[in-house]
């Protein structure tokens, strides 16, 4: 009671209350670009919140993460793309009712229905919390262990278009996270004598690289302005009485959501579907959907934000993320010295409930915002693209440089960037690898700590059993729902490359197996079982493309098509993205030169008239009102910019790249 | 020959004159350098921000503002990464002797000089301390698994888990004090962080569990209360002269010199005694240290000491420090050096000792 009147205090302080907001209205913007999702968002904060109080970090954390399933339904319904992963199924009837003119009643109801779903996981977070104890007494090293292998498998399976592609980024994310110091006997593994690696390669270079570079890189490749027209005066009215005629469908909608989303790794980017499906399961008229039915709208938004609540429950008690977002989330608490586990519901409840009311709160803000200013927030959604990446990019190395002031960490921004887009556009899975890459450590600490306490009777536990069975169904269930797709093959070009590509990944599991092997064997079983594990996968997948580029007959049983399905994938012109990569790395070699300060203002300027000659004006205003923002921040933060060769030769003031001090 | 000798008096009487205005000079040098008015002292911190380290420096941050002659800004730099090695290598290669840098040292600092980590680049042993903040560690058990102070149960069990971070750390002394203890059953695991290891050991999953002072107020002794946890004993607490006495949070356990002589019936002495002592300077009284460059100068050392002591006084710092920092009084002066010294340098024998825990437990880890 004490502490939930010390958090409710706290709650309400300005200073925390300013962070909140801030953080909200950084949240909303990320939202709204499409393909950025409270991902890319968080791991743009997290350098940022080194220097604050942790009560304040805390709230622009949970600020920036709350409301993008908000706002991602801006280009959802007005572009028909999806803003976040979390918001697939609103473009299946928010578009079409947009495209009916029905723009603003689609919007309304979504965020009146997100607002709703939200306020519902933060009532059933802030309720569960009270019977955390036992459960976190319940789980010792062998069911822990369980839930993070049984977690991975689950988003493996699930985020992938296909099956084993989903599985074998799990894996080499496990890989990835297995460099550095080995927990056991504190041998460097992969780290080529480097103090860079020694702890591994940090998480917001990894969070940044995979998810911020490829989703800029894609989107300028779209090309041109993001929406046509905007018509989103009339109907607000309409889209609130919906929600209220549906009240049963959104209460039912964010249970789903908040249970799917406190299941450990599953967290949120199925859940939109599993609502969209029950809808459909449920409902008598079906003729409508994906035609433009609004409670194709209210059914996956309700479910999409309740389950940031739900998702929250296995992140703070056993610190498994649910989702690539709640992977940063954890990077921040530990750097405000946060832990999760049983403290978070002993001594440090107070933090807890000032999480969980922060994102009640960061909710209704959102939403309000959305609904009051939508006219001029949609606006956003009109900016060229060729204007946003170049601050978007700027704004990544920055935050980049930040971390450790390191400029090893651009090196792995780029390396983790090309990752990401090659990822992305041949179909494998970007949030499986994240999540590998981060329990990777977890994994091997749990094995080795259950081998010592149980060895193999944890199996026998009723909770395990529990758990194993719980874990098989579900993925039985969603795989039947995901899989059942009709891919086609021949559509797909330049199958050659994606061939050469998992050459290319064989390297990884080679290499780690090569380097580790002469280690002792309690610091390499670790990284070689994974590695031969990965190896296999990689193996199947190359065989069953050869076989799908070939078209062999043995592909046409059904396990086979199963394994087969979107074993090709592409989105976008893998080549004109590549381009723009590359004028990154020249960013880079700018930044190496120059230093930051000036670098990126001749690198947006560049760029912008690169795409539009006669853009000028905007790209001389853009370049410097970015700049006058990161002098303002760096000189209230003490952040450093990265100064390149010419701030050695001659001495610059720090606003162009010299010494801070 | 009055001339010469006139010159000569003038000579001598001008060299006089020179003898004594150099030497006011030379004080008042030293006393216009010993002035921050207008500067910005970087305190570097090798750890990330929210860690022990950093709060013991954001919490004396305000004061040494207050107290540094010219009241200087105080910035604190997190350089986290390599184990605490990048920043404090760091702080080597880029620290200024004028006192406008400052070193957040802890004990894993010490610990990677002490065992020899190669990629060490800094000579902590010669920095400059001006203040120590000492911890102390206490250790606990199950009230089902043994007596109150007692290790006789302990002792005759087969299997004793412990948690035990990484050996590379200062986690590496708890090998060496249970193997002095005759615990035989001991057996780390390893990758648990402190209060990992203590939910584990609230699970009833490992069998002994310690913690700093902060953590044992804080989470053991309301189990303690409620009769689910029993003391065992503390590291206890080393004065200047080499004398151990009890820890005041847990007046009634006996520190680890008393155990050792309950248990093998001997006092502590010999390279036992030296392995205590480097292992109680660099756990227990470096715990947290704020250190100067090793080419600062006298005078700046002294401005710091005196800033120091004056911020031991301070009303303020007297009202908040037990509850932030612990309730071990801050060690300040010459007797700081000579602690850090012990830490960092480690004898022969108490790296042989350190080695042959190591090796009986088949870690590959060697102190250097």
């Amino acid at each position: 009671m004490e502490q939930l009147l010390a958090a409710l205090f706290q709650l309400f302080e300005p200073t925390h209350l300013a962070f909140l907001f801030a953080g909200t209205l950084l949240g909303l913007i990320v939202g709204i670009l499409p393909g950025m999702g409270g991902t890319s968002g968080l791991a743009l904060v997290l350098p940022f919140v080194f220097t604050m109080e942790p009560s304040h970090a805390l709230a622009m954390m949970i600020g920036v993460l709350a409301p993008t399933t908000t706002s991602d339904t801006f280009p959802a319904v007005l572009m028909g793309v999806p803003g976040t992963a979390g918001s697939q199924a609103t473009v299946m009837d928010g578009f079409p009712l947009s495209k009916k003119g029905m723009a603003a009643r689609a919007l309304s109801a979504a965020f009146s229905a997100s607002l709703l779903g939200g306020i519902f996981g933060a009532f059933i977070l802030s309720i569960s919390i009270y019977y955390a104890i036992p459960i976190i007494m319940a789980f010792g090293f062998g069911e822990q262990f369980l839930l993070v292998v049984l977690a991975l498998l689950m988003v493996g399976a699930l985020t992938g278009d296909n099956l084993f592609k989903g599985i074998a980024s799990c894996f080499l994310g496990l890989i990835i996270g297995s460099i550095g110091t080995a927990p056991i006997t504190g041998d460097p593994r992969y780290t080529f004598n480097t103090l860079y690696l020694l702890e591994g390669v940090p998480l917001v270079v990894v969070g940044l690289g995979l998810f911020a570079i490829p989703e800029i890189v894609g989107l300028l490749d779209a090309k041109g302005s993001i929406a046509k027209s905007l018509n989103t005066k009339k109907g607000w009215f309409t889209g609130l009485k919906d929600v209220v005629k549906n009240w049963f469908l959104v209460l039912r909608c964010s249970t789903l959501g908040c249970l799917v989303g406190a299941l450990p790794g599953l967290g949120g980017t199925v859940v939109d579907w599993i609502a969209y499906s029950h809808l459909k399961q449920t409902t008598k008229d079906t003729s409508q959907f994906g035609k433009g039915d609004i409670r194709g709208v209210i059914a996956p938004e309700s479910a999409n934000n309740a389950k940031e609540g739900g998702a929250l429950i296995p992140t703070l008690i056993f610190g498994i993320p649910g989702s690539g977002n709640k992977v940063l989330l954890l990077g921040g608490f530990v750097l405000i010295g946060i832990e999760p586990g049983l403290d978070m519901v002993t001594t440090n409840l107070d933090l807890t409930y000032l999480m969980i009311w922060s994102l009640a709160i960061a909710n209704i803000l959102g939403a309000g915002i959305c609904m009051g200013f939508s006219s001029q927030i949609s606006k956003f959604t009109l900016v060229p693209y060729y204007i946003l990446a170049p601050v978007m990019v700027c704004l990544i190395f920055f935050a980049t440089f930040n971390i450790n002031r390191d400029w090893y960490d651009f090196i792995g921004l780029l390396s983790f960037g090309i990752l990401g887009i090659t990822f992305k556009n041949f179909g494998w899975s970007r949030p499986a690898l994240l999540i590998g890459f981060f329990l990777s450590s977890k994994v091997e600490l749990l094995s080795y700590q259950t081998q010592a306490v149980y060895g193999l009777s944890f199996l026998s536990r009723p909770v395990s059993i529990i758990l194993i069975i719980l874990c098989l169904a579900t993925i039985v269930l969603l795989t039947k729902q995901k899989f059942d797709n009709n891919y086609r093959s021949d559509l797909i070009k330049g199958k050659l490359t994606q061939i050469y590509y998992i050459v290319i990944l064989l390297c990884l599991p080679l290499s780690m197996i090569w380097f580790t092997s002469s280690l002792d064997y309690r610091a390499n079983l670790f990284p070689i079982s994974l590695s031969v594990i990965a190896l296999s996968l990689l193996v199947f997948i190359l065989i069953i493309k050869i076989a799908d580029l070939k078209n062999l007959p043995f592909l046409n049983n059904t396990l086979m098509k199963f394994a087969r399905s979107n074993i090709f994938e592409i989105s976008g012109n893998f080549n004109n993205q590549l381009f723009y990569y590359l004028s990154f790395i020249g960013f880079l070699l700018m930044n190496f030169i120059f230093g930051f300060p000036i670098a990126a203002a001749l690198f947006i300027n560049m760029f912008i008239l690169f795409h539009n000659r006669k853009a000028y004006v905007s790209s001389i205003c853009i370049s410097a009102v970015l700049m006058l923002i990161l002098w303002s921040l760096s000189s209230l933060l003490t952040l450093q910019f990265p100064n390149g060769l010419i701030g050695l030769l001659i001495d610059l003031p720090w606003w162009l790249g010299g010494q801070l001090n | 020959m009055p001339s010469t000798k006139f010159s000569r008096g003038e000579i001598m009487r001008k060299i006089l004159i020179l003898i004594i205005m150099s030497l006011f000079s030379f004080v008042s040098i030293g006393n216009a350098d010993v002035n921050f008015a207008g500067k910005t002292v970087t305190w570097v911190v090798p750890f990330k921000e929210g860690g022990g380290t950093s709060r013991f420096a954001r919490f004396i941050q305000p004061f040494l503002k207050k107290y540094l002659p010219g009241n200087p800004d105080v910035q604190i730099m997190h350089i986290p990464g390599g184990g605490a090695i990048k920043g404090s290598n760091y702080f080597e290669k880029n620290a200024k002797a004028d006192g406008t840098f400052i070193f957040g040292c802890s004990t894993s600092v010490i610990v990677n000089v002490a065992t020899g980590n190669p990629l060490v680049k800094y000579n902590l042993s010669e920095y400059r301390p001006v203040v120590l903040l000492p911890q102390n560690t206490h250790w606990f058990t199950r009230s089902d698994l043994a007596e109150p102070h007692d290790l006789s149960k302990i002792k005759e069990r087969k299997l004793v888990l412990y948690a035990l971070k990484t050996p590379a750390s200062a986690d590496l002394f708890h090998i060496w004090i249970y193997e002095k203890l005759g615990i035989k059953g001991a057996k780390p695991i390893p990758g648990l962080s402190s209060s990992g290891g203590y939910q584990a050991f609230l699970r009833g999953e490992i069998h002994l569990s310690s913690h700093g002072a902060a953590n044992y107020v804080k989470k053991v002794k309301p189990e303690i209360e409620k009769g689910k946890v029993v003391d065992l004993m503390t590291l206890g607490i080393i004065g200047a002269d080499g004398s151990v006495s009890r820890n005041p949070l847990a007046p009634n356990a006996p520190t680890f010199p008393e155990m050792y002589e309950k248990v093998n019936g001997k006092k502590l002495e010999g390279d036992d005694l030296e392995a205590y002592y480097a292992i109680g300077a660099a756990w227990s009284q470096a715990s947290k240290a704020m250190m100067l460059p090793a080419d600062a100068s006298d005078e700046i050392v002294k401005a710091y000491r005196d800033a120091a002591i004056k911020m031991t006084n301070d009303p303020e710092f007297k009202a908040k420090a037990v509850k932030a920092l612990g309730p071990f009084p801050l060690i300040i002066g010459e007797e700081a050096g000579e602690i850090i010294k012990k830490a960092a340098v480690f004898s022969d024998t108490t790296k042989k000792q350190l080695n042959a825990a190591l090796k009986k437990h088949k870690f590959t880890y060697r102190v250097q």
